[in-house]
């Protein structure tokens, strides 16, 4: 874990990039609880406002001559830094296989198709250890969505939503304002993607299906066995019992594939559609997660600029609309709970 | 309540007083003022107007437009764009359309010529319809052993389709695998091809010559 703010320090409540309008005007900020320096952990008072013990931020600082730790998330990210996408990606639905003609070869295609894609919040490095953005798809029937939902969405400014999904990214670069629309031309043309999401599920699946076992005889005598899994081990010498872990029969797929380095063939926004190379995992009408490839080069940084510079065109007012929805809430939330906050 | 240990006389206290209480409890019960008529009844359930309430309490912000109302299933539109770019003219539609009378039917013989390579000629097996991958079927020949070839009508590397020789009677199935029988197998149909060749031929200088004389 990142080492944690004393509660002393008031954290800000927005990221200041994205929101130097906002910081400007007066917004009732969390308020800043004062503890004394020496918070009490005491048991016998039932419950302490001291963040919980983080052993491993007090001792053995780099800044005390020691090297830094090659373990623990801050390693983690460091290592993985060069093949974190720099932006976000998208949730996409698999709607089907076409093919396209490029010249005189065919190539199969699956048509994506996004669906009221909006960012709807951001994961920073102070608060939550990462950078990530998350995105919503779709739309719920606000009747089908519980009361702590309604209000999380309401103070965004945004209609609920039937699914989220967080998309790593590299840094606060890649970080997006809140209540942008992500359309088809996010993705250029001609740049590789990595398609993420759960395969077909195949249901109890046998050894042949599931493991590629290559079966028995269909004759020679064999008897009701063509498609057992046959022995399965060792017997007295290995503890008269089976390993754990042997291959058998079950539950396959509906599990989460990724297929890396599909190229983008073409992208409609009319149509809401990226049309990438080659298979996706599931079936039509599957939710995948839509990014750019870590393992090949990311779209060109003027076309990076420019999808950014569009989502602001769009929605030039994101900035107010999302002002109006946070003071709203307050007010919302003021009526709610009258009593709270006294 | 039993009617009959109501009426039943006691000389117990106890007892009497039990029985007054539980005609007080029942009597508590009894309604003489008519109640007021309950609100004309809700359509939603309970948990319908609890789901209601909570939302009621809450801003729901308008959503954004969705392509589900606009574009439910872009796959034809797709499919589309992609036959225009192909077959612009729309001639080879038209070849196996099921609406124009003059298309090519199951039956009937076809000859594929692709770009690098000869010209293939057999009998339309199949049409296998699939927007922009429609496939035709052809059983032929070629150095005398039967072949079946598969081709993409809208493939850039098929250069030309021309039906060599028509059906007389339509066939009574879509999918004529029966010609994998030697009883109906029909074999080699070079002999359709050269008579085809000749005729078109003949047409084509015929053409010539009148444009020739027409020009004098």
């Amino acid at each position: 874990m990142p080492p944690r703010l004393p509660l002393r320090v008031a954290l800000p409540r927005f990221h200041a990039r994205h929101n130097a309008a906002a910081t400007a005007i007066a917004i009732p900020a969390r308020p800043c609880i004062l503890l004394s320096h020496t918070p009490s952990r005491a048991v016998h008072n039932g419950w302490v406002t001291a963040p919980p013990r983080s052993k491993h931020a007090r001792f053995n600082q780099p800044t005390a001559g020691v090297p830094a730790p090659t373990t623990g998330p801050a390693a983690a990210l460091k290592r993985r830094e060069r093949t974190t996408p720099l932006r976000t990606g998208v949730l996409a639905t698999k709607k089907g296989m076409t093919a396209v003609y490029v010249g005189k070869n065919r190539i199969p295609c699956t048509v994506l198709q996004l669906d009221q894609v909006q960012v709807v919040a951001n994961k920073t490095r102070e608060k939550n250890g990462y950078w990530a953005v998350q995105v919503g798809r779709g739309s719920k029937d606000p009747r089908n969505v519980t009361a702590p939902q309604l209000g999380y969405y309401e103070a965004k400014g945004i209609a609920p939503k039937a699914e989220l999904a967080e998309f790593m990214v590299r840094d606060e670069e890649g970080l997006l304002p809140v209540g942008l629309q992500l359309l088809p031309d996010w993705f250029q043309v001609g740049q590789y993607v990595d398609v993420k999401g759960n395969s077909r599920g195949m249901g109890f699946a046998g050894g042949m299906k599931r493991h590629g076992f290559k079966g028995q005889e269909a004759s020679h005598g064999n008897s009701k066995n063509h498609r057992t899994i046959g022995s399965v081990g060792p017997s007295q010498g290995s503890g008269s019992r089976v390993f754990p872990g042997k291959k058998m029969p079950g539950r396959m797929g509906n599990e989460s594939v990724t297929v890396q380095n599909l190229k983008v063939m073409a992208v409609d926004n009319e149509l809401g559609t990226v049309l990438v190379s080659g298979p996706v995992p599931g079936p039509k009408g599957r939710t995948l997660k839509l990014q750019d490839s870590k393992k090949r080069k990311p779209p060109t940084q003027p076309h990076r600029e420019k999808a950014v510079q569009a989502l602001v065109e769009r929605q030039p007012d994101h900035e107010e609309h999302l002002l109006a929805a946070r003071l709203a809430h307050l007010e919302m939330k003021k009526q709610r709970q009258p009593d709270v906050g006294l | 309540m039993n009617v009959a240990s109501v009426s039943r006389p006691s000389g117990c206290l106890k007892a009497a007083l039990r029985r007054t209480r539980y005609q007080r409890a029942c009597q508590r019960s009894f309604v003489t003022t008519p109640r007021a008529q309950a609100a004309t009844p809700s359509p939603f359930s309970g948990r319908q107007r609890d789901d209601i309430a909570r939302v009621s309490h809450f801003k729901v912000w308008p959503q954004v437009p969705s392509v589900r109302k606009t574009h439910p299933n872009p796959l034809p539109q797709l499919q589309a764009q992609q036959i225009a770019k192909l077959d612009p003219t729309g001639a080879r539609t038209r070849m196996f359309s099921k609406l124009h009378l003059d298309s090519a039917k199951v039956g009937d013989v076809l000859m594929v010529t692709p770009n690098t390579g000869e010209p293939f000629a057999g009998v339309l097996m199949q049409i296998r319809r699939a927007g922009v991958d429609t496939a035709i079927q052809l059983r032929g020949q070629l150095m005398r052993t039967s072949t079946e070839m598969w081709y993409k009508i809208y493939s850039p590397t098929v250069s030309a389709i021309d039906i060599i020789w028509r059906r007389p009677k339509r066939a009574r199935r879509s999918r004529l695998t029966y010609l994998r029988q030697p009883k109906h197998d029909m074999g080699n149909v070079d002999n359709l091809v050269f008579a085809w060749r000749k005729e078109r031929f003949a047409l084509r200088s015929k053409e010539k010559n009148k444009a020739m004389r027409g020009g004098r």
